[in-house]
């Protein structure tokens, strides 16, 4: 019996790990509940701390923080994105905070996306205040060490399936980069040092060894 | 480099740990959703295998399946209150999965309660009267016990005792094997600890029971 432990509240919280239950994310079947797009904005906005995404089952996806390894390869990914596309000036680079609402109603948020500018310009004021309806050109997910791969390799899928013009899983334990194109199955490039933007991003090409 | 281990998926999943972040339970700020109660109790059955509890504060909170020992001592403690029930005959047991709604608006479950019968008889009236089926009930217990798993934090159970008794609950008990601790609240005092107690009286809430600690700890 220990009566010197039980009272200490401000304990450093270890990250989530692998194998935690229940699993990071949560998964909340939400079909019962009825919001609007502005309810679901604030509900977000209420729980800042968590990034929350909504699947097209409607289910609400509640994940942690990000451990800041990988906080800090997606920002440096976000960042070569947008030195990228301020100086191609053809379309916009949004970080990971920013949601997507799909065609098949689920609400992502990809790691780091891009919008074609005049997509982007071509929608109406109130949408961008809302999960726009707005499905990114080109999107990027970066496997984090608690993300399961099948979910991460269903939401390339999905990307792809509701107008997503290429995507890129990048999954840094086994090194590896999942190249996802409309009408083909997944390319799976091994250890590659870089990946380029094909005819989406023009000349944007993405230095893996920063990553790795 | 290991090009193995990251396909794996059927891991047996570890239980919640205490520092687990976020920690369980999570506690989600729901204040833009409106949901009716009917629509919050399809939302719990909806998500059967985790527990929900809503506070006045309209959070959301979600909890995870109890850890297999505390489940044992949550069975344990109904046994112990329902045997005493049975012989007395004046109120009604309820186990750890009945949510209630408070006056404050919060909807609880605590790991066991006890109630009058004459009042809850009032309730099941009303329900009828309303042509309802069963739902959360506009019903505060006599009395409440709340039993401290591994991962729940202290404070955020001593709040929630509190919170009982502001509402009209008229005894409760905070029990924490880990201390060997019961923490009772009675209206209108602050709360009592009592340190490795072989057992715990009703007093006057439950006249005659006598919980036994020696089995829970």
């Amino acid at each position: 019996m220990n009566r010197n432990d039980a009272t200490a509240t401000a304990e450093v919280p270890a990250p989530p790990q692998k194998g935690d239950y229940p699993p990071w994310p949560l998964a909340l079947n939400f079909r019962a509940i009825k919001m609007t797009d502005e309810q679901f904005v604030q509900l977000c906005a209420d729980n800042r701390e968590l990034r929350i995404e909504l699947t097209a089952e409607r289910e609400l996806i509640v994940m942690p923080p990000a451990n800041p390894s990988t906080g800090w390869k997606n920002n440096t990914i976000s960042g070569e994105l947008y030195i990228w596309a301020k100086q191609d000036g053809t379309g916009l680079s949004f970080d990971s905070s920013t949601g997507f609402t799909f065609p098949n109603g689920a609400m992502r948020s990809p790691d780091a996306s891009w919008v074609a500018r005049e997509r982007w310009d071509a929608l109406p004021e109130d949408e961008r205040n809302i999960f726009s309806h707005l499905v990114p050109d080109f999107v990027i997910e970066l496997r984090s060490p608690t993300d399961n791969l099948r979910t991460l390799q269903a939401k390339m899928a999905e990307y792809i399936e509701n107008g997503v013009r290429l995507g890129w899983l990048i999954d840094p334990r086994q090194q590896r980069v999942y190249v996802y194109r409309p009408g083909q199955p997944a390319e799976t490039l091994d250890d590659p040092e870089t990946v380029t933007g094909e005819t989406v991003l023009p000349g944007f090409t993405l230095n893996l060894q920063d990553i790795w | 480099m290991n090009r193995n281990d990251a396909t794996a998926t059927a891991e047996v999943p570890a239980p919640p740990q205490e520092g687990d972040y976020p920690p369980w339970p999570l506690a989600l700020n729901f204040r833009a959703i409106k949901m009716t109660d009917e629509q919050f109790l399809q939302f719990c059955a909806d998500n059967g295998d985790l527990r929900f509890e809503f506070t006045a504060k309209q959070e959301l909170i979600v909890m995870p399946p109890s850890a297999s020992r505390t489940g044992w001592r949550e069975g344990q403690l109904y046994f112990q209150v329902e045997s005493w029930s049975r012989n007395d005959g004046s109120g009604i047991t309820f186990g750890p999965s009945a949510g209630f709604i408070l006056p404050n608006g919060a909807i609880r479950a605590p790991d066991v309660c006890w109630g009058i019968k004459e009042r809850w008889e009032e309730w099941e009236e009303r329900l009828r009267a309303e042509g309802k089926e069963d739902t959360f009930a506009e019903f505060v217990p006599d009395f409440v016990i709340e039993l401290r798993s591994p991962t729940d934090n202290l404070r955020t159970l001593q709040a929630k005792m509190s919170e009982y008794i502001e509402n009209g609950v008229r005894l409760g008990w905070l029990i924490d094997p880990r201390q060997r601790r019961v923490y009772v609240y009675r209206p209108g005092q602050s709360a009592e600890t009592l340190e490795d107690p072989e057992t715990v009286t009703g007093e006057t809430a439950l006249p005659g029971f006598i919980l036994n600690l020696q089995d829970i700890w």
